[in-house]
């Protein structure tokens, strides 16, 4: 029997990707990491410096291309003139909804995958989190607790580097953190008359962020530029560009592959030894073996790669249970005073209320919760967009910074539901011919539930704060997909029946195969998950390591 | 302007040719004149004029930010056709009014007079509540456009970047 062409095989360079990639390599495993999009260069692709009188529009966008290629992604966050090279074409990478029932599939092809266009917050999540399916009796039951995760959430956190201040919430869990940022005048007001009003009950703090405050491990403190989704030339946010992937290549281990689409895995028997991938430009196809295989491709297109390899899915749980934060709900409100004073600089962060819905007590009308970010601010040369008066007039208009006013913005969890599935589309395949998804994912009653309870307490908090004009949130819920938090898609659980992965991210069917991305979570919190992702990437490669040194898989 | 541009506008212009006769100060200084110039003529001269004595007027400060130049990059690249006839065709006003109130065209009409009709006009658009009219369509990308411009991020010490974080500093 010839040796397999390498130790492990990685697939996806991304959040968790890169996490495995360096694991794997560090405990001395000879990595192969397949991409399915093009290399990255910071010295040449990092452009978060360019100003505006640079770009073609000027930061709107080439909104022609974009609704010809981009029309999906163009919806995410962080999407603008310049970071859109770090989304997919939508023409080339097509999936299907119904046509009542739109979700977004934002999606990153590209190695450093979606950790360069992350939001960046991370929070720790706590048995209030792990236990909720059981104690709700919804789903299944997650095998781990905290304590199965806490050191690795230590281990994550000190390589990454997170600025944040540490809480005392056992429900928010204090983490390795480096200084926090500083939250503004009218925050500091905003966290004192919250803390007055309610006491522990409901917290204000500033938000917990992989951007560096201090050096750390030789990547330099943020310098406050703005555009994190663009790049960032001094290494000062968490990427797997930035970080995992120059750890695992300086152990020499490490073999990186961008343009190899995975089309599907192949098995012998129980255990998965090839990875049948397309070459993105020549369209060459071919295998590559391991003793090992990592899915890391993001939730969803490791449940794709699982459904069109046929394996890995004894449970028919591979695609179900798709779940996302639902966002949008949340209030504003203006302050007088502090017209001295502004802000300075572009902060990459803003603050964070924990969830405190159900926490100590019941609500009536929903379970779980959701957590408030927002922060505040004063205005700026927008504000003339749309302003009456030419002239001199109009022009002094542009240096007025208008009131501060400040908001707060929902994320709230939503539950597993096994109707929420993606499957394989029958005919729908993409650029390179591989079966596409069709995906059906909606709210239900308890997400929109928490949507409306959010406008309710967003403004309690400006109340307690002293602001004027409160106006609640006219949105109504975001879009299915859109907050890019999609998970749940193979989850983790205790039975080989309704569930695909057990408590190591192994799949119960294929024991050499561990999916660590989104996919595996079997509840979606309403932190934001990427911290947890990582933490339990690096769980299961030590675990698969330590497996394969006693040859059990 | 893209390399790509530059260079699909060179072909057009038939200026490829005499590129090597060029020295490096002039490629320069046709460089930065090629990027001041839209792809494609989507305007006539005259209503690019008429954009460009308007922003001025609007913005004092927007011809030197070039704001005209943005405008009709935005009006041939980024409108739909659609948009950019109703857009021009709603400018014709302004030689409309001008001509009641003065008997020339609104870029021949003083300086005094064009005030007058933008004024006029910006008090009926805005006392109609009207955003989607053409001329709150002309101040938008007006303010836009200087605010984005290296004349106009310097003028309003929004570049250089600070560099550093103070969230409670002296206005």
């Amino acid at each position: 029997m010839t040796p397999p062409d390498f130790d492990a095989i990685v697939v996806g360079s991304g959040m968790t990707g890169g996490w495995a990639a360096k694991e794997l390599t560090e405990l001395g495993l000879r990595t192969l990491v397949l991409e399915a999009g093009r290399p990255i260069i910071p010295e040449q692709d990092y452009v978060e410096h360019k100003p505006p009188w640079e770009m073609p529009f000027r930061g709107l966008g080439d909104r022609r291309a974009l609704a010809a290629r981009q029309p999906v992604q163009s919806h995410s966050a962080s999407f603008d003139e310049l970071s859109h090279v770090f989304w997919t074409d939508d023409a080339d990478n097509p999936y299907s909804t119904p046509s009542d029932r739109p979700f977004f599939w934002f999606r990153a092809r590209q190695v450093g995958g979606k950790s360069i266009i992350w939001g960046r917050q991370v929070y720790r999540w706590s048995d209030l989190d792990f236990a909720a399916n059981l104690r709700d009796g919804i789903a299944v039951d997650w095998p781990i607790r905290y304590a199965d995760i806490a050191p690795w959430y230590d281990h994550v956190e000190r390589f990454i580097g997170v600025s944040g201040q540490s809480e005392g919430l056992a429900h928010l869990p204090d983490g390795q953190f480096l200084p926090p940022m500083a939250l503004n005048c009218v925050e500091q007001h905003v966290q004192r008359r919250i803390a007055d009003q309610f006491g522990r009950a409901r917290v204000l703090t500033i938000g917990r962020v992989a951007n560096l405050t201090v050096q750390h491990n030789g990547r330099a403190p943020c310098h406050y530029c703005g555009p994190c989704q663009r790049g960032c030339i001094t290494r000062s946010y968490f990427s797997s560009v930035n970080a995992t992937l120059p750890a695992a290549q300086a152990t020499g281990r490490l073999t990186l592959r961008p343009f190899n689409i995975v089309k599907r895995l192949i098995m012998t028997g129980n255990r998965v030894t090839g990875v049948h991938v397309i070459d993105a430009k020549t369209r060459a196809e071919r295998v590559y073996s391991a003793r090992v295989i990592f899915l890391c491709a993001s939730a969803l297109e490791s449940a794709r790669i699982l459904l069109n390899s046929g394996i890995g899915n004894s449970s028919d749980q591979v695609g179900r249970n798709i779940m996302d934060h639902i966002k949008w709900g949340g209030a504003s409100g203006v302050f007088d005073g502090w017209t001295d004073r502004r802000t300075i600089g572009e902060r990459p962060n803003g603050i964070y209320v924990p969830r405190f819905r159900n926490v100590t007590s019941r609500h009536p009308d929903f379970i779980r919760g959701y957590g408030f970010q927002g922060g505040a601010g004063r205005g700026g040369w927008q504000a003339a967009l749309h302003a009456p008066g030419i002239g001199a007039a109009l022009k002094a208009r542009l240096s007025d910074l208008g009131p501060w006013s400040m908001s707060f913005g929902g994320f709230g969890e939503m539950l597993p539901r096994e109707k929420n599935r993606a499957t394989l589309h029958p005919t729908l395949v993409d650029a390179w011919g591989i079966p596409s998804l069709h995906i059906e994912c909606q709210w239900s009653e308890n997400e929109l539930a928490i949507h409306r309870d959010m406008n309710v307490t967003a403004a309690e908090l400006l109340e307690a704060a002293g602001a004027k004009n409160i106006e609640p949130s006219t949105s109504g819920p975001s879009t299915p997909g859109g907050t890019n938090h999609e998970m749940g898609t193979a989850r983790m659980g205790r039975d080989p029946k309704t569930s695909v992965l057990n408590r190591w991210n192994q799949s119960w069917d294929v024991p050499n195969l561990f999916l660590t991305d989104g996919a595996a979570m079997t509840s979606s919190s309403c932190q934001n998950p990427s911290l947890t992702y990582m933490a339990l990437t690096a769980r299961a490669c030590h675990y698969a390591v330590e497996q394969l040194k006693r040859r059990d898989l | 302007m893209e390399r790509r541009e530059l260079i699909r506008w060179l072909v057009a212009t038939a200026g490829l040719q005499s590129l090597n006769a060029l020295g490096a100060a002039d490629l320069i200084a046709l460089g930065r004149d090629v990027h001041r110039r839209p792809l494609h003529r989507a305007i006539s001269p005259r209503v690019e004029r008429t954009v460009a004595v308007a922003a001025e007027r609007i913005l004092p400060g927007a011809t030197e930010a070039n704001v005209g130049a943005f405008i009709e990059k935005m009006l041939a690249d980024w409108h739909t056709d659609a948009e950019r006839e109703w857009f021009v065709g709603g400018l014709a006003d302004l030689d409309t009014r001008c001509r009641a109130r003065a008997q020339h065209d609104f870029v021949d009409c003083s300086e005094a007079d064009q005030v007058a009709v933008l004024t006029a006009l910006d008090d009926e658009v805005f006392a109609a509540g009207a955003k989607d009219h053409w001329f709150a369509r002309l101040k938008y990308l007006t303010v836009y456009g200087y605010c984005t411009s290296e004349v106009g991020m310097r003028a309003l010490h929004l570049y250089p970047a600070p560099w550093r974080y103070d969230g409670c500093a002296p206005v």
